[in-house]
């Protein structure tokens, strides 16, 4: 609850350059039905899987870790160096089931798995499949065009992660207590995007002029539901 | 046995039979329909259990064809036929695929096969997870049941299609437990019973009981003196192994046994008071109708008993028959009465006649047989002898001398010393007497006496010469008394001696020619002249009367005045 006191702060943006822009996302009620239980082992015989073993974490920031954050607009700054980010096969599941990347990026796909995955992807803004294979294999895919791109597996239908391709090279995905910042923002007028898989889309403009700007989002679900995530895929 | 009895056994038997069977009867056909109708129910009952569990088979195909279209498993089966033999990997996916398909809808088994029935992978439920099968020695049926590690699955199976091509089947199953199961049931394999809910029964007994039964159809059958009803459970035969079969198995005996047990109290209960009313009904019928013959029999037993014929009081009540029968007796009675004392009459006259002819011979022995047989009577009575013994000796007495009839006039009445030869011919009489008795009937029993009361204890007597007890007790008493008799009388030749003189003599040859019990025995009555003589019983004074008055009334008084001078003289 420390949490809605922080959001009662709201220091006001001023523009300087390189600076920072700073944020917290408040979410007070659960926007997907998740559920967070434990896979089962590969093969266990006679060991009795507890349910949520893996730790509960709790709903809410869950929500709140699952929220990409992202600028549009402003001068153009290209992207030099890309960071690298890599989606998981572990047990039955994508880890991690969201990035936030720069167009560009390249993401790998390794398999932990003792069990052959087949990872592939229908969005408009990448599609591809990797084919079947097996564990300690990796493939490498590219994201060159900005949008949502939604990855599934064949093998293993509820096997879904997110990656979410910026624009620009300020991406980030909020902590689990919703707080995120992007750093070194150049001096001009952004608009901040929030995005989360089951609220949708939030913008707010911010015009940064060498000081540090905070910015604020509070998700239940976008007004217009204007189903551009949807229409991203 | 008796007429009561007969007559209750005849009324009752019958009924009770009656009453029995239909009772038997009644309650047999009121078990049956019992039994029918619960057999009926329970019959509906199971077939609305079987079809219930088609119909569930049916659903649960239709689902498992929803599973069977699964892309993911799809995939899998893709991936198992690109990645062939290279194996390990490809197919723990597809066992994973389905380890999760299990989970998730609950299945304890779960096994794809290709298109020509090769297995391709399997899992099973184990506790808390599930695990791969070794298929080499997996042969699961596409419908039916199977066993596994010592578990019993029931299996189905649905085709996984690709553009309306069947490229692979889906098996899936849960584990078979038939204790949970919602009838009573059995499972057999090639007949043998694997599993049961009876736990009271044997299985041999089962499997003897089913082995009549065909596979498809209902059957009822007999176990342990129960019917049971059996009906096939499970869904078609068709292409599924049908080694194995699944059987209602349910007691109509004991779904019935709460009806019948009460039915059978009502029946016992009901069946038991009509007997008991019946017994009473015919005990007190067949007490009315014996009643007065029963009296009557009484009456008679007794009147048996008695020798007296006494006539039934005249009774107004009673049935006619029993009149009659009465009326009828009394008329008899009276016949017999009158014709016992007819011949009693004849035969008084007949012994008191002969005697008379005797005594009437000498005037000197006139009275002799009569005081003989009185002495010999009151000597019987002193030795304690029967009342018949008395009557044989009273008469034996009368007739004792018959035989004198048979001896000369000179001999017998010559005064004065016999030549032998006249004592040879004297000792002829009780021969002759015995020659003339025994041609007449009815006297037999005083042969002995005629015959014998002058043999002697020593064997000097004649005629046989018979020692001691050889001559019968009768004729010893009448020896003793004739020879007193004879003694006491007056003769034409002498005067009679006195009674102790007499007594004397007696005991001089007591032991030699007398019997000296019986010599004490009358001597110590004392002199019998001066005494009534002995009558003994009324009926033997009666008889003694009545030839008394014959003799009296037949002997003209000139005839009979002698003896009573003699009496008259002796008393002096």
């Amino acid at each position: 609850m420390w949490i809605k006191l922080g959001s009662c702060v709201l220091v006001a943006a001023t523009v300087a350059a390189g600076a920072d822009i700073h944020g917290t996302i408040i979410i007070d009620r659960k926007l997907s039905r998740h559920n967070v239980t434990a896979s089962m082992g590969m093969y266990q015989r006679g060991v009795a899987v507890e349910l949520r073993a893996d730790g509960e974490m709790d709903p809410l920031a869950f929500e709140r870790s699952h929220v990409a954050v992202y600028l549009e607009g402003g001068p153009k700054s290209p992207v030099t160096e890309f960071p690298k980010v890599s989606i998981e096969q572990r047990d039955r599941r994508f880890v991690p089931d969201l990035v936030v990347i720069p167009a560009g990026a390249t993401v790998s796909f390794p398999n932990f798995d003792p069990i052959f995955h087949n990872v592939f992807s229908l969005s408009k803004a990448k599609s591809f499949d990797l084919g079947n294979y097996r564990e300690g294999q990796s493939r490498l895919v590219t994201f060159p065009v900005p949008g949502l791109v939604a990855v599934y597996c064949h093998l293993h239908s509820n096997m879904a992660a997110s990656i979410v391709v910026a624009p620009s090279r300020w991406a980030v995905r909020a902590d689990k207590d919703g707080v995120f910042s992007l750093k070194d923002v150049p001096a001009g007028t952004y608009t901040v995007v929030a995005w989360h898989k089951s609220a949708g889309t939030f913008r707010k403009t911010v015009t940064i002029g060498g000081k540090d700007a905070a910015v604020s989002f509070t998700l239940p679900y976008a007004e217009p539901s204007d189903a551009s995530h949807v229409a991203h895929r | 046995m008796r007429f009561a009895t007969r007559t209750f056994l005849s009324s009752f038997i019958p009924f009770a039979v009656l009453l029995a069977v239909s009772f038997w009867a009644i309650r047999a056909s009121v078990m049956q329909t019992v039994r029918d109708g619960l057999r009926t129910s329970v019959r509906d009952n199971q077939v609305a259990l079987a079809s219930e569990r088609a119909r569930n088979e049916n659903r649960n195909r239709k689902l498992l064809e929803g599973i069977g279209e699964n892309p993911s498993l799809k995939a899998g089966l893709q991936l198992l036929a690109s990645e062939g033999g290279a194996g390990g990997q490809a197919r723990n996916t597809v066992q994973d695929q389905l380890s999760e398909i299990s989970d998730s809808l609950n299945f304890d088994f779960m096994m794809v096969s290709g298109e020509r029935g090769e297995p391709l992978a399997a899992v099973v439920r184990y506790a808390g997870g599930f695990a791969p099968v070794n298929l080499s020695s997996l042969h699961p049926p596409e419908q039916g049941f199977f066993s596994a590690d010592g578990r019993l699955y029931e299996v189905t199976s649905v085709p996984i299609r690709e553009a309306g091509t069947q490229v692979a089947t889906l098996t899936v199953g849960g584990r078979f437990d038939i204790s949970q199961f919602g009838v009573p049931a059995v499972l057999l394999h090639h007949g043998t019973v694997i599993a049961a809910q009876m736990r009271d029964l044997a299985p041999a007994q089962i499997e003897r009981a089913l082995a009549a039964c065909s596979t498809a159809a209902d059957c009822e059958l007999r176990i342990q003196d129960q019917q049971y009803l059996s009906l096939p459970l499970g869904g078609p035969a068709g292409n599924g192994d049908d080694s194995y079969a699944l059987r209602s198995l349910q007691n109509v005996d004991a779904a019935s046994a709460p009806l019948q047990s009460v039915l059978r109290k009502l029946f016992l209960v009901a069946g038991f008071t009509a007997l008991v009313a019946m017994l009473g009904i015919s005990a007190l019928s067949s007490r009315t109708i014996a009643r007065p013959l029963v009296d009557v029999v009484t009456h008679l037993r007794l009147s048996a008993a008695t020798g007296e014929l006494p006539e039934f009081p005249e009774t107004h009540g009673g049935a006619q028959e029993i009149r009659d029968l009465t009326q009828g007796f009394n008329t008899a009675a009276k016949a017999v009465r009158e014709s016992r004392e007819r011949l009693t009459r004849a035969y008084v006259q007949f012994v008191g006649s002969l005697a008379q002819a005797l005594d009437a011979r000498d005037a000197y022995t006139a009275g002799h047989s009569r005081r003989v047989s009185e002495y010999s009577c009151a000597i019987a009575n002193a030795i304690n002898l029967s009342q018949g013994d008395l009557e044989v000796i009273r008469v034996g007495g009368l007739l004792h001398d018959l035989g004198k009839i048979g001896i000369s006039d000179l001999v017998l009445q010559k005064p004065g010393r016999l030549t032998p030869e006249e004592t040879e011919l004297i000792q002829q009489h009780p021969v002759i007497g015995k020659r003339i008795l025994e041609n007449v009937q009815g006297l037999e029993a005083y042969l002995g006496i005629v015959e014998l009361h002058h043999e002697n204890l020593n064997g000097t007597g004649y005629p046989h010469g018979l020692k001691g007890e050889e001559t019968p007790l009768y004729a010893r008493i009448v020896k003793v008394a004739d020879a007193y008799d004879a003694m006491t009388s007056d003769r034409p030749y002498r005067r009679g001696k006195s009674h102790a003189d007499a007594i004397a003599i007696l005991r001089s040859v007591s032991g030699s020619e007398m019997d000296p019990a019986i010599v004490e025995a009358f001597a110590l009555l004392g002199d019998q002249r001066k005494q009534p003589p002995f009558t003994g019983s009324q009926s033997l004074r009666s008889l003694s009367e009545a030839v008394q008055n014959e003799i009296d009334h037949s002997l003209p008084a000139g005839t009979a005045a002698p003896e009573v001078a003699a009496q008259e003289q002796e008393a002096s």
